[in-house]
Parts: structure tokens; C-alpha cells; sequence
């Protein structure tokens, strides 16, 4: 049976409507929007959690003596769109 | 101690000094805020000299397009550090956080003096109020 696909707000990864995405899906949408304003991202570990149908997804320094900031998201775990997202520096 | 001063300098009172103005603003320029390829952060820390009460700076390494590291001031013979600064140059206008981050004021408070950052919207301010402890203590961080 074909699905419906939707196109996140993030980019043009597609998901299948209907069913949560995954773990592995939300942090894809949140590295596509990171890179697009982060030169290089190997300086962050990253973190996820599911909670109440959000996924959070943070990206924080490696490096604990440095000051600065990674980018942070909530995406919505049914549809994978992004809720809200946070710049840090 | 030969100068009148017997407590840190405020945040606010480093803000408005046009020495600490200066140093800031020379730190913006040269993390290259207009270049979006090669904006980066750059910081340094604040003395004060107590024998004469002159305020100095000195520069840290430059730091990466959103971290830099002030975490191991050079100890000053007859100063402590009473300050911080460093940079925002990443654009509130392309939707980045021109203040401090969770861990700007994580680690500010566990050093122990103000930080004072500038962005392009202005100046924030991240850490206590003054150097934790008055004028005492270690020459670098009172910590």
C-alpha cells in the first residue's frame, strides 16, 4: 500500500504520515537544520529524549572548560516537523 | 593595596568603562561578524591592578564560530582578574541567540566574575555581579 509522505519543515526528508518517527529520524531532521547554520558539528555531543510526543534534541560542547552553545529542538514525534528551535553561541 | 578601590568592579562598571568598551569592541571586529564563513568568537579577561587600580586585558586564543575558551586567565604579577568578555558574532537577525548560552552561565558562575558579551544587538552580561569575594583570593579566578 502506498503511504501519504509529508515534507518536514526542517527540509526534504520525507516521513511516512501516520506513524511516530524514530529516534534515528528526529535526530536526521535536527542535523540537517544544525548543519544549514553550524560550520562543524564535531565539537557537540548529542542528546535526545522522547517526552509527551516531543523529541528533544541538544547538541552540547564537548569541551567542558569552553563557554558557547549548540543548537537545541523539539520536534513533534508524530509528524517530525520541527516545534521550536534555539541557536546557541 | 595602594589605590582606593576595595571591591570588584561591577559588571555594569566594567560596561561602562571606555578601556573595557574599547577591548570589546576590538574583540567584535576581529570576529569578522560580517563574514559568514569565518565569524568567530574571540574573548579575553579583565585586571585590575591593585597596587595602581589600573585595569588591563589580555586576549585568549581565538575560539571557534560558537565557543571560545576563557577558562585559564594568565596570572597578571599584583592583579586579578575581575572580568570576562568575549563574543557573539553569529546574527540575531538569522535567528541566533545573541546572549549567553546554558553554559556561558554555568561556567561564569563557576568562575566567579562577570562576562560581558557582545553581540550585535549590544551588550549581555553572564555571571555574578562582581569577582565572587571582593579583590582577595587567587590572582586568576577567586575559585
Amino acid at each position: 500500500m502506498r503511504q501519504t509522505m509529508r515534507q518536514t519543515m526542517a527540509s526534504t526528508i520525507l516521513f511516512p504520515v501516520g506513524r511516530s518517527i524514530s529516534s534515528d529520524q528526529s535526530l536526521m531532521i535536527a542535523r540537517t537544520d544544525a548543519e544549514a547554520a553550524y560550520r562543524d558539528l564535531s565539537s557537540y555531543r548529542i542528546s535526545i529524549a522522547l517526552e509527551d510526543g516531543v523529541w528533544q534534541v541538544d547538541y552540547e560542547l564537548k569541551e567542558s572548560d569552553a563557554q558557547g552553545g549548540g543548537p537545541h529542538y523539539l520536534i513533534d514525534a508524530r509528524t517530525g516537523q520541527i516545534i521550536s528551535k534555539r541557536y546557541e553561541q | 593595596m595602594h589605590h582606593s578601590r576595595t571591591q570588584a568592579p561591577t559588571a555594569n562598571e566594567l560596561a561602562a568603562s571606555p578601556f573595557v568598551v574599547h577591548a570589546l569592541n576590538l574583540a567584535w571586529l576581529q570576529s569578522q561578524p560580517d563574514d559568514p564563513n569565518f565569524r568567530h568568537e574571540e574573548g579575553g579577561w579583565i585586571y585590575l591592578n591593585l597596587n595602581t587600580g589600573e585595569m588591563t586585558t589580555l586576549r585568549a586564543t581565538r575560539g571557534g564560530q560558537t565557543s571560545v575558551n576563557l577558562s585559564h586567565p594568565p596570572h597578571l604579577t599584583g592583579a586579578v582578574v575581575v572580568g570576562k568578555f568575549h563574543t557573539h558574532p553569529n546574527p540575531s537577525w538569522e535567528g541566533w541567540e545573541p546572549g549567553p548560552s546554558a553554559s556561558d552561565d554555568i561556567v561564569n558562575e563557576r568562575d566567579g566574575v562577570p562576562d560581558l558579551i557582545r553581540a550585535d544587538d549590544g551588550i549581555y552580561f553572564s555571571g555574578p555581579e562582581r569577582r565572587r569575594g571582593g579583590l582577595w583570593g587567587e590572582p586568576g579566578f577567586p575559585t
